[in-house]
Order: structure tokens, then sequence, then C-alpha cells
């Protein structure tokens, strides 16, 4: 599991790779946290590469979804594939992001 | 300007880190009452007279004062409300925080003859327990300051008096702005009557004669009318349930013909089951341990809406509705579809 920051202009991109399981959201936690330290800022979830999220993955990306809603910022996930999709929807969580 | 103007501009400019530290203290204790008494406005502002402004002053009327102590106005205070009533509100609650000088203070509003208009704000004059300086807090609705800060431009900005005429109309303006503020006063109440109708009605459980509205919706979620689904669909595997906002429903529900809240709560009995179902047979294989508290409602509608007949496209238009029109979502509706049409309620 792999994830990169990247600025795309004034757009914070993060593209996640691999499988976001228990143990690589433990890993991945510190990256999650800077991230929704500019959470004020308009941030971008890339999950094209992302292959698997588990309860542990959705969580982070429901902190991060709070702290932008909390510092006013703009949360969008990006290019998820079917079966997070349906996990998504699965736990009833489709249309609290904004999925791009 | 005279020796005595002299002395109390020296005066004030050897008192100006009293007045700073004055401000500071007013405008965080203001700030602090509102926050804890729930008022919203539009804005809370200060200011401290410039040298420039006080020697105006004293060029003018500086016979009139003996000591700087005399000027009540060299910091002003002001508060923007949205509510002609809680300009009053906000005038209880200074009384509380402030030692107010009643014989200086003015309410303007009170000022005015049976048939006359013009500047309408609240003037009080106080003072904030140990200091020697007085300020001056002026409380007024947004639409009173629009009208003073245009009158204050029109009139006295360019320095000619201006006609009878324009003033005539400018004044006017002030009669026509005082009933909006009083309308506007006028339906808050009015709609806070409404809300609190609503909420008895949901609560007494007579659904049926509440219509279906962003307003009733929000009501009649307090009452959390799918916890008892979202809880059956959390067990299924230990897991917890994350709040999420519900309000987007809304569309959906209108959209499958619920017009009053007890179609609502009918749609509910009537599909929990099912819903139930649907939850335990997509959630059962997996480890997912958190779910939101749309999960429940989500669930009625697509069973709703396949039990209906909707199909595929049915679904698709649901997650439009829910999600925005997105390609995706064409895969989204197919693999609903899929999962359910497994399920008894399909056969």
């Amino acid at each position: 599991m792999t994830i990169q920051i990247e600025n795309e202009g004034s757009v914070l991109v993060a593209r996640l790779a691999g499988r976001l399981d228990t143990a690589a959201a433990v890993e991945i936690t510190p990256d999650i946290q800077a991230l929704a330290e500019q959470a004020d800022k308009h941030i971008v979830l890339d999950c094209s590469a992302l292959e698997y999220i588990s309860s542990s993955g959705l969580r982070l990306f429901l902190t991060l979804r709070k702290e932008s809603a909390a510092k006013g910022g703009k949360l969008q996930v990006r290019a998820i594939s079917a079966d997070i999709r349906q996990v998504f929807m699965m736990t009833g969580f489709i249309s609290l992001f904004e999925i791009v | 300007m005279d020796l005595h103007s002299e002395f109390i501009l020296e005066e004030f400019r050897d008192a100006m880190p009293v007045f700073e530290k004055m401000q500071a203290e007013v405008m965080q204790q203001l700030r602090d009452a509102l926050a804890r008494n729930g008022l919203v406005v539009t804005a809370v502002e200060s200011r401290i007279k410039t040298e420039e402004s006080l020697a105006g002053k004293l060029a003018l009327k500086g016979s009139k004062y003996t000591t700087l102590s005399d000027i009540t106005d060299i910091l002003g205070a002001r508060i923007i409300t949205f509510y002609t009533d809680d300009v009053d509100r906000i005038a209880a609650m200074a009384e509380k925080l402030f030692e107010i000088d009643w014989t200086n203070s003015v309410d303007k509003r009170k000022l005015h003859q049976l048939d006359s208009f013009g500047y309408n704000s609240l003037h009080y004059i106080c003072r904030l327990p140990g200091y020697e300086y007085r300020f001056e807090l002026q409380l007024r609705t947004t639409l009173q300051h629009a009208w003073a800060s245009i009158n204050h431009d029109t009139g006295y900005k360019s320095g000619v008096e201006i006609p009878r005429e324009y003033m005539r109309r400018i004044n006017r303006l002030a009669g026509l702005l005082e009933m909006a503020d009083d309308e506007f006063s006028r339906i808050r109440t009015e709609i806070t009557d409404y809300r609190r109708r609503v909420q008895q009605l949901v609560q007494n459980g007579k659904l049926d004669d509440v219509l279906l509205d962003g307003d009733t919706f929000r009501s009649y979620l307090k009452v959390r009318p799918f916890e008892r689904l979202n809880q059956r669909i959390a067990a299924i595997n230990q897991a917890e349930i994350q709040d999420v906002p519900l309000i987007r429903y809304l569309r959906v529900l209108k959209a499958l013909g619920c017009n009053t809240l007890g179609d609502v709560s009918r749609l509910r009995n009537e599909y929990e089951e099912d819903a139930y179902a649907l939850a335990r047979h997509q959630l059962g294989n997996t480890d997912l341990d958190i779910v939101s508290s749309a999960v429940g409602l989500q669930n009625i509608c697509i069973v709703c809406i396949l039990k209906q007949g909707g199909g595929k496209i049915g679904l698709l238009r649901f997650f439009n509705a829910l999600n925005g029109h997105n390609t995706q979502n064409e895969e989204l509706a197919e693999l609903t579809y899929n999962q359910a049409s497994n399920l008894p309620f399909m056969k």
C-alpha cells in the first residue's frame, strides 16, 4: 500500500495504491493526518490504483471528510473501482462523499 | 484650537493604551455573551476615534467637555443584527455586562414623532467595570444600518446641505425599511411557531397531517425513525454506526411518492424487513464493521424501487439523485439489481 501526496495547482492530490486493509490503514495514518491538517484546502483522494478498502480505510476517509467539513475545505474521491464503490454503497456512505 | 481643547487632546494621546485595552475587552465580552445566548448577528465591530476626528469634535463643541471622560464616544462598538427584536435582546444582554449611563443613553427608535421616520438605532453609553472612561454601544438592524450608512454618505459626505425634497425621499425609505424589519421579525416568529407545531405533530405521531418538506423531514429525523433498522443492520457485523446527514434522501422520498411524513413512515414499515434482508445479503459475507446512519433508509428506497418495478433504470435514477450524475452509477445500479435479484422479495 502506498500513498503519494502531490500538489496539482491549488489542489492536494493523494494517490492511493494497493490494498487499504487494517495494517495499511495504520501505516498511512500519519499521511492522512498530514492531509487533515490541510483540510481547509481542496483535497482529492485518487483511488484509481486502490484495489481494496477495509473498515479501517473507510474510517480514514471519514476522518478526512469530517476535518474537511469542519475547516470549510473540499474533499473529492476520484476514480474508485466498482468493488470499492460497492463497499461505499453497502455501508451507506455512498451519498456522503463527492465521488468524481 | 483653544488651550482647553489642546489639554483634552493631550489626555487622549496618553489614554490611548487604556482605550485599546478597553476595546479588546469590550469586543471579547460582547462576542462571548452573544455566543452564550445563541445570538447570531451580522456584525460586531468597534473603533477608537482618530485624533483628527476628536480634534474636529473639540473644534465644534470643545467647551461642552471639562475632561476627556466627558466624551462618551471615544470608543464606539456596534452590533448589527438580522432582526429588530434581537436589538432588544442584545440590549438586555449589554445591561448585564456593563454599567449603563441611563442619562446619556438614547433609544432613537422612540424619538420619532408618529408621522416621522429616520435614523433608528439604540445607543447605550456604557462603562466597563474598573475603567474611568465610558464608551458608546450602538445596536441596530442590518436594514437600519444600511439606511444610516447611505444617509450618512448622501447627506453629510459632501458637506453640502441637501434639498428638502431629497431628505423627504430618504426618510420615506426609512419608513419602508422599518416595515420590512417588522415583517422579517414576524416571518421569523411564524416560522418558529410552524416548526414547533410540526415537532408536536411528529411527537404525537400525527404524521399524516405533516406535509413532507425540508423542515418537516428534519423534525422527523430528530425522532430517529430509522434507528431500529440501522441497529439491526449494524448487528450483522457488530458494526459501529456513523451519523451522517439524511437530507439528500428528501428528493428521493418525494420521487417515490411520499407527500407526507405519514407516507414516509408507511414506506419504512412496509419495506423494513426486505431492506434488512438486502443488507444481510450484502454485508453478511464481509468484515465491514462500520455503517452509516443512512444505510437503513438507503436500503428501504432500493427495495421500494425494485418492488414497484423500477428495475435497473429506477436504481440508476436513485443513485443519480444521491450522488449526482456519474457514469459509474450505471455499474452500481446493475450490481445492486443483481444482488437483490437473489432475494425472496424479488421472486
